[in-house]
């Protein structure tokens, strides 16, 4: 008796076994791994989709030579682990040519191990991490700029103002804030800026007020901030609750661009500055549209984070079309030579620095001027013009 | 100055928050001995009910106090009796049933929370949530002032519900010796089901305070369930004034510890604490004031 | 209070009346071993990678549950911490490689020692204090360990965690570790709850005053079950970093899941049992990816062939709601189960049979 609970306990994850990979026998599969619950659920579910939104485009359009590309869409829950375990499955069950998605810096960090491994493709689209694509594994790709290229657009946006000379950089505790922070402090050196004031916290927090109130003992010119939406927010109404006013305030991450931190800030929102990778407005065809029709068809905006998947679907597409032989190598050496234009900008794969097969894109700042997130710097993309410096919060 | 004072004034405020937290556990473990890990899932509940009343029928959360508290106090008895009251029947080899069964309990609210409401973020913006008033250059929350004078009030009036009525003196003759309150004529399964409720319905009131000045997602409920412990142990079980003084404590220790550590910090601090109360002072506050 | 778990009056662990023994005993020593037999034959006739993940997955946490078990389940101190362990041996593995360039392998062994070393001011906080009070120290600490992983980024690098390149490109070389390291826990548990020690254990559990005024030095003991609780799951945690190759603090001393992971898995496959830890890994992890799949894709599969929208729409759901599935779930067997599958069988097959017994009758 206790042997048939034993046994049947051995026995149900084999059960498993009966349906491998029944369906689908003349698709061409590509795998994609999100979190899809848990915290970054929201953002997953964005990502998810704007792949399919892609995927439904090119499968209407005749597919990739004639086959439709079927979806393999698997649940991260956003943990490193739980990653691997989606992407083991793909790769050994599902028989993916290639992966992508992944999201979170650690999920692709861990993921891409993998992948690399088991030489399958994968093409990295949100993870941000620099060393993803510093370690010369010929099968992961990465379409977005690396944290350390965020705020680039920051970097000739204060050569430009001129007159600022210290910064102070609060950071979230995780991979992508304690590694932004320490690739932007590199940056600050480089523009002979001063980092009078350098420090982390743990997400979620309630009360920023005692780390504000130092910021606003030490008086820099510019605070930037690494943060995630519902902290940026908290961060600005609690900066404005101090009458903190540096002359510029300025994010380092999607937090800062979301519509949920315009929301929640209210007017403390107004006149923050964001390093950002894409907004609808940018010059490539396609964002726009792609824009759009999100909304259209699912009711609520996109963001980047949404282009950067939708773009990852049509080269993904794009390699699967121009490769000699339908297999993960083949797909890996169509992905090597991609040279095109998608919705999120120019794609092509190309080694700098330490990194290798990494897309390089220019960033953006953007402003939110009044409720409106406007595209304020390179002045050629501009949709409006920046203010500086912010206002004070009682002068406005 | 300025960042001593302000320091200080954050501190305090976040403290009479932190306090309504750990009132309701600190009930709970001093009457039932019960590590209840699914407390902070009982206050994201509460902070849905007061986003619902805002958003959908445009109730203040001030007034919506009115609706979360005593929704909690039912769905805190209803916990009690179907799940954890049964436990108490059962013979097993550890006690300790009971804490995992609150760990399950907090994992279906939160997935039932994500189900409902989805992960978004949701929040609410009244016309004070980020004011403030000043008094020199230190700057009060409106919002978390009020929250403080409330937590006070709650204390107070929990101090002499405990002390004066016979539901309270119940209350503290379960917590003190079952058996022999039983003797007396007090059903203790009855009480255990009522504290429970009163547990959760004091955390619903500190959701919907807090509702205004956070925000509000499934998953919450964690970090706020290790406070109500860090502030339960420093005050005391049981005791109602001592939540006061750990929920203070812990605010003004994460605050200094935020400033003139890091930030990073903050937690660690409390945790340790934590650590150093359980070890040298276990009765906590109440051991030195006997309240 | 040990008398409903299915055991005689006697403390002794594995004792039973002398006329069945015999018998017990063969049926007893079969089982496991045809346990073991099948698990020794499994990646050989199983060859899917996923389904060896799994299974790799279910040993390591049969190392976790019974290291759990021996504090907790025979000793009686419930602790919340255990992640502390699995992190130490986990990160003691890591660093290994990546500072020292020694391959993670050698760490293993070390990975134990370490956590044990751990374990010796963990003890010595926490068993000044007893029942609730305990299990708050231990997660206290559980959490202080993963802010300090957090916070040293000179040693651990932070949130930027440890990466480091597995040794074999097959799941097969660390699914016989794992066996191994499955086994010879199991196997020494058994020793040692069947000596001295394990008499020890029991009584501080069943009543710590009364073993100490019979001269046991209780404070010793509890440190040596300790020990032997962080040295198995340091191990397993040296395991997890040589096979997932990714490691950062919020995963390996994360107190959800691996700590109250582990007590889950011992008490749902039964505390104080010898094979509750193994029975509770299986069913723990097959459940987890059970509900995580939507019942292994059966869900997908029965959408499109159905073609029925509504299965669909009921699939995503499911899979949505997986984690609510193992919640209601926990809540269900604690319930019901109270001792757990191995120490509740006897409860579960009465229901079973008196159920069959109904159904014959009417």
């Amino acid at each position: 008796m206790k042997k048939c609970a034993l046994i049947l306990g051995c026995l149900l994850p084999l059960m498993g076994l009966v349906h491998s990979g029944a369906f689908g026998a003349d698709g061409l599969k590509v795998g994609v791994i999100l979190p899809l619950t848990g915290k970054l659920a929201k953002f997953g579910e964005i990502e998810k989709r704007s792949f399919i939104l892609a995927v439904d485009e090119i499968n209407a359009s005749g597919g990739v030579n004639g086959k439709r590309i079927d979806l393999v869409i698997e649940d991260t829950t956003g943990k490193p682990h739980v990653g691997r375990s989606a992407i083991e499955k793909l790769i050994s069950r599902d028989k993916v040519l290639v992966v992508g998605g992944g999201y979170s810096s650690s999920v692709t960090w861990a993921a891409v191990a993998v992948a690399q491994q088991r030489q399958v493709p994968f093409l990295v689209n949100t993870g941000s991490a620099d060393r993803i694509t510093e370690q010369s594994w010929e099968y992961i790709f990465r379409l977005n700029p690396p944290v350390s290229e965020y705020p680039k657009a920051l970097g000739s946006f204060i050569s430009e103002i001129g007159d600022v000379k210290t910064a102070v950089i609060l950071y979230e505790n995780t991979l992508f804030g304690q590694s932004g922070s320490k690739k932007f402090s590199k940056q600050c050196a480089d523009l002979g800026l001063k980092v009078v004031m350098e420090e982390g916290y743990e997400a979620g927090a309630v009360d920023f007020k005692p780390l504000l109130v130092k910021v606003k003992a030490k008086k820099p010119d510019f605070l930037y901030m690494i943060s995630y939406v519902m902290d940026a927010s908290l961060l600005m109404r609690q900066a404005k609750e101090l009458n903190l006013n540096p002359r510029l305030f300025v994010g380092g991450a999607a937090g800062f661009t979301l519509p949920e931190f315009q929301k929640n800030a209210g007017d403390a929102s107004d006149y923050v500055f964001s390093a950002t990778l894409w907004t609808p407005s940018v010059p490539y065809p396609g964002a726009k549209a792609y824009y759009d029709k999100f909304a259209a068809t699912y009711g609520c905006p996109t963001e980047y984070h949404g282009a950067e998947a939708y773009a990852a679907m049509y080269v993904m597409a794009d390699a699967l079309k121009r490769a000699t032989s339908l297999t993960p190598k083949g797909l890996r050496d169509a992905l090597a030579t991609t040279d095109m234009m998608t919705a999120f900008g120019p794609v092509k794969f190309v080694a700098y620095d330490k990194k290798t097969q990494q897309n390089r894109l220019p960033t953006f700042l953007v402003q939110w001027l009044h409720g409106n997130l406007e595209t304020v710097w390179p002045k050629d993309v501009a949709t409006a013009k920046y203010v500086y410096p912010v206002p004070k919060w009682n002068e406005r | 100055m300025e960042v001593f004072l302000q320091t200080l004034v954050a501190g305090i405020l976040k403290g009479g928050l932190y306090s309504l937290i750990g009132i309701g556990m600190t009930l709970i473990m001093g009457v039932m001995g019960i590590i209840n890990l699914a407390h902070g899932q009982l206050m994201m509940v509460a902070m849905y009910v007061t986003f619902v009343c805002f958003h959908y029928l445009g109730i203040d959360p001030y007034l919506a106090l009115f609706i979360s508290a005593p929704l909690l106090f039912v769905l805190g008895m209803v916990i009690q009796k179907y799940t954890l009251n049964p436990l108490m029947e059962v013979e097993s080899l550890l006690p300790e049933n009971q804490v995992l069964m609150t760990v399950g309990i907090g994992m279906v609210l939160t997935e039932i929370a994500r189900f409902v409401f989805g992960s978004d973020y949701r929040s609410l913006k009244t016309s004070y949530s980020s004011s403030a008033f000043y008094l020199g250059e230190i700057s009060f929350s409106v919002a978390l002032t009020a929250a403080f004078f409330l937590a006070v009030a709650f204390t107070v009036f929990m101090f002499w519900f405990l002390l004066k009525t016979d539901m309270g003196r119940s209350i503290r003759a379960v917590g003190q010796d079952k058996d022999a309150a039983s003797l007396m004529g007090v059903n203790p399964r009855r009480i255990t089901i009522i504290t429970f409720g009163i547990g959760a319905a004091l955390v619903a009131v500190a959701g919907t305070l807090l509702m205004p000045l956070y925000y509000l997602f499934p998953d919450i409920g964690g970090p706020f369930t290790r406070k109500a412990f860090v502030i339960t142990i420093l005050g005391g079980l049981g005791s109602t004034v001592g939540a006061i003084f750990g929920g203070v404590t812990l605010g003004l220790a994460e605050s200094f510890g935020a400033t003139y550590i890091g930030m990073a910090y903050d937690d660690m601090i409390g945790l340790l604490i934590f650590l150093l109360v359980l070890l040298f002072l276990p009765g906590g506050f109440k051991r030195l004031t006997k309240i | 209070m040990a008398e409903t778990s299915g055991q005689k009056a006697d403390c002794r662990p594995f004792a039973s009346t002398h006329g069945e023994k015999n018998q017990k005993m063969t049926v007893k020593r079969i089982l496991p071993l045809g346990l073991l037999f099948v698990l020794i034959l499994f990646p050989l006739m199983v060859r899917d990678d996923y389904q060896q993940h799994l299974m790799i997955l279910v040993l390591m946490w049969v190392v976790i549950g019974s290291g759990w078990n021996v504090i907790a389940g025979y000793t009686g101190q419930v602790s919340f911490g255990d992640a502390a362990f699995f992190g130490t041996g986990a990160y003691t593995a890591g660093l290994f490689a990546y500072k020292l360039g020694i391959s993670a392998w050698w760490a293993m062994a070390f990975g134990g020692v370490m956590a044990m070393a751990v374990a010796l001011p963990f003890g010595w906080i926490c068993f000044r204090l007893k029942g609730a009070y305990f299990a708050l120290a231990t997660l206290a600490l559980n959490e202080v360990m993963r802010h300090v992983a957090t916070l040293w980024e000179s040693l651990t690098d932070g949130m930027v965690g440890i990466l480091i390149m597995q040794t074999f490109v097959s799941k097969v070389p660390y699914y016989y570790i794992a066996l191994a390291l499955a086994a010879v826990s199991v196997l020494s548990i058994e020793m040692i709850m069947g000596s001295k020690w394990g008499y020890y254990f029991v009584s501080i559990r069943e009543d710590e005053d009364a073993a100490e005024s019979l001269g046991i030095d209780t404070h010793f003991y509890k440190m040596v079950s300790l020990n032997i609780a962080a040295f198995l799951t340091g191990m397993a945690g040296s395991l997890y970093m040589n096979y997932m190759g990714f490691i950062d603090p919020e995963v390996v001393f994360s107190l959800h899941d691996i700590s109250i992971m582990a007590i889950l898995v011992g008490i749902v496959g039964g505390v104080g049992t010898l094979y509750g830890p193994v029975v509770g890994a299986f069913v723990m992890v097959a459940v987890h990816e059970f509900f995580r799949t939507g019942f292994f894709g059966f869900f997908n599969t029965l959408a499109v062939l159905t073609g029925s929208d509504v299965v669909h729409v009921v699939a995503g759901y499911v899979m949505q709601a997986h984690v609510l599935g193992f919640g209601i779930l926990v809540v269900v067997v604690i319930l019901l189960l109270p001792n757990g599958i191995v120490g509740d069988w006897e409860k579960m097959m009465g229901t079973l049979s008196s159920v069959r017994k109904k159904g014959m009758a009417g």
